[in-house]
C-alpha cells in the first residue's frame, strides 16, 4: 500500500508522540503515532484505497482522502474496525445540509454530536447506557476524537484560525454515543430517518453542550416533558430555531414506553409547550425592539417542525435524568444528517 | 528503533492560483451590490458603507440581498442578480 503523505522519523515511540505535539496535530491529549502499519490496518478494515476521496469541503477547497482519515483515526486511538464509522461521520459533516463552514468556524462554538445506530454499535461495544456523555468507552471516545482531529488537521479547523469559537465546550474533544435500541420505546433513530434496522448509520448534529434536566416526581410523559420544555423554552437556541436533540435515559424511557408515546407524540408535545411570545423575546433581548400588545399573542416556536426534535433513547437505567442539546445557529445554517456506515 | 510517522495535514498543492475579479480603478458611476449576511445590524452597516461609496466615491446605485444564513454562500439567484445588475459587490462577515 502506497501512502502519499509526507513522513518524518523519530528515534522512538516516545519521541514520535512528542513530535506529533510539536507538529500541532493533537487536541492537547497524547496521540498514537501514525505509522504506516497502523494506517494500513485502518484502510484495510474499511476496504478503502488511500487516495479515495471521502469528502470535499467546498468552502475550504479541501479534499479529505481515506489516507488522511486513517492517519487521524490512528492519532485518536481508534481500533481499525472503528474506521467505517469515522468515514461515515466525515461524509455526513461534508453534506451540504450540514453546512460545514458555519458550525465549524462560528463563534457559536459547536461540536459534532454523533449518534451511532445499528448492529455495529453493539459489535464495537459502544456505550449507550451509564455515564453516556462521560469517559470510559474506547469506541465512543476515539471515534468522536478522530472526527475532530480530521477537522483540525486535514480541514484546517484550528482554534483561533478557522475555528473561531468564543467558548467551545468539552464535546469538541469527543461527542459520540450509541442509541439504546434494546430498551428504547421507539424504533431506532436511523430507522426513523429512512434506514433499515439492520443497516448501520451515524447521525451528526452541530451541537452546543449537554443540558441535563431532572424530574423524579412524574410518572407520565406530560410531567417529564413539562420539565424539559420549561428549561428548553429559554435556552441557547431560543429565537434562532436550530434543531434540538432530546436524550431520554432509563427511567424516563420506561415512562414513555408504559404510556405508549411515540417519538412524534414527544416531539409534538415539545413543539407546543416550548412556544414563547414575541413580546417575551423582546423583553429578554433575544429579539430587537420594544414589545407591544400584539407581540403578547404572537407566539414563536423553539424549532420549526416536530421533526426538528431528534428524540433519542440512551443513558443509564437508574436515575431521573435526561437531557436536551441545542443545535448550533439556526436550521437555515445547519441541519442534522444521517449517513450509512458502509462495511465494504 | 526509528519510528516513521505520517502527516495528517493536506499535502501542499502545486500550481494553485486564485483568480480574483479585476478591481475597478474608480467607483464613479458604478452599481454596488451588498451581501447582507443576516446577522444583527449587518444591513445597517452595509447601507452606511453604500452611502459613503455613493457620497464620497461617486457610486451610482446599490442593491442589497440577504443570505439565508451567515455560514452559507449567497444563493445562485443572488449571485446571478448581482452579476446582471452590479459592477462591484461588498461582502463580509462581522460579529
Amino acid at each position: 500500500m502506497q501512502l502519499k503523505s509526507r513522513h518524518y522519523d523519530a528515534p522512538d515511540i516516545s519521541e514520535a508522540m512528542e513530535l506529533c505535539y510539536a507538529k500541532g496535530w493533537t487536541d492537547g491529549l497524547p496521540v498514537v503515532p501514525p505509522t504506516a502499519e497502523r494506517i494500513a490496518a485502518m484502510l484495510k478494515a474499511a476496504e478503502l484505497e488511500p487516495d479515495t476521496q471521502i469528502a470535499f469541503i467546498e468552502n475550504r477547497q479541501v479534499s479529505v482522502t481515506a489516507e488522511k482519515v486513517a492517519i487521524n483515526s490512528v492519532l485518536a486511538g481508534c481500533k481499525p474496525e472503528y474506521m467505517p464509522v469515522v468515514v461515515a461521520a466525515i461524509e455526513a459533516i461534508a453534506d451540504p445540509l450540514y453546512g460545514y463552514h458555519g458550525p465549524a468556524t462560528s463563534t457559536g462554538g459547536s461540536a459534532v454530536f454523533m449518534v451511532v445506530n445499528g448492529p455495529i454499535a453493539r459489535e464495537l461495544d459502544m456505550n449507550c447506557g451509564d455515564n453516556l456523555f462521560g469517559p470510559g468507552w474506547r469506541a465512543n471516545a476515539t471515534i468522536g476524537r478522530a472526527v475532530r482531529l480530521v477537522m483540525r488537521n486535514t480541514i484546517g479547523t484550528l482554534p483561533g484560525v478557522l475555528d473561531r469559537s468564543s467558548l467551545g465546550h468539552p464535546g469538541k474533544y469527543t461527542f459520540c454515543i450509541a442509541e439504546n435500541e434494546t430498551d428504547s420505546p421507539w424504533p431506532p433513530l436511523h430507522v426513523e430517518r429512512g434506514f433499515k434496522r439492520e443497516q448501520n448509520a451515524v447521525t451528526v448534529m452541530a451541537a452546543l453542550g449537554v443540558h441535563q434536566f431532572s424530574n423524579g416526581l412524574s410518572s407520565t410523559p406530560e410531567g417529564v416533558l413539562a420539565t424539559a420544555c420549561a428549561q428548553m423554552r429559554i435556552s441557547a437556541g431560543t429565537a434562532r430555531q436550530p434543531q434540538y436533540a432530546l436524550v431520554f435515559a432509563g427511567e424516563h424511557m420506561a415512562i414513555m414506553t408504559k404510556a405508549g408515546w411515540t417519538r412524534d407524540d414527544v416531539a409534538r408535545f415539545c413543539l407546543e409547550h416550548t412556544q414563547i411570545s414575541l413580546a417575551e423575546l423582546k423583553r429578554i433581548k433575544l429579539k430587537d425592539g420594544e414589545a407591544d400588545a400584539e407581540d403578547e399573542t404572537h407566539m414563536m416556536s423553539l424549532v420549526q417542525t416536530p421533526q426538528d426534535f431528534l428524540v433519542i433513547a440512551a443513558g443509564g437505567r437508574a436515575g431521573v435524568q435526561s437531557a436536551y442539546i441545542p443545535g448550533w445557529g439556526g436550521k437555515a445554517g445547519s441541519q442534522s444528517v444521517t449517513k450509512e456506515i458502509r462495511q465494504r | 528503533m526509528t519510528v516513521q510517522i505520517f502527516d495528517p495535514t493536506p499535502e501542499p498543492k502545486k500550481d494553485r492560483h486564485i483568480a480574483y475579479a479585476p478591481r475597478p480603478t474608480s467607483l464613479a458611476g458604478l452599481r454596488i451590490g451588498l451581501v447582507d449576511n443576516s446577522k444583527f445590524n449587518s444591513d445597517q452597516l452595509l447601507l452606511r458603507i453604500a452611502g459613503l461609496l455613493e457620497r464620497d466615491y461617486g457610486a451610482k446605485t446599490h442593491i442589497m440581498r440577504r443570505k439565508r444564513s451567515a455560514g452559507v454562500p449567497p444563493s445562485q439567484e443572488i449571485v446571478d442578480e448581482f452579476k446582471a445588475s452590479c459592477d462591484v459587490v461588498v461582502a463580509g462577515v462581522g460579529d
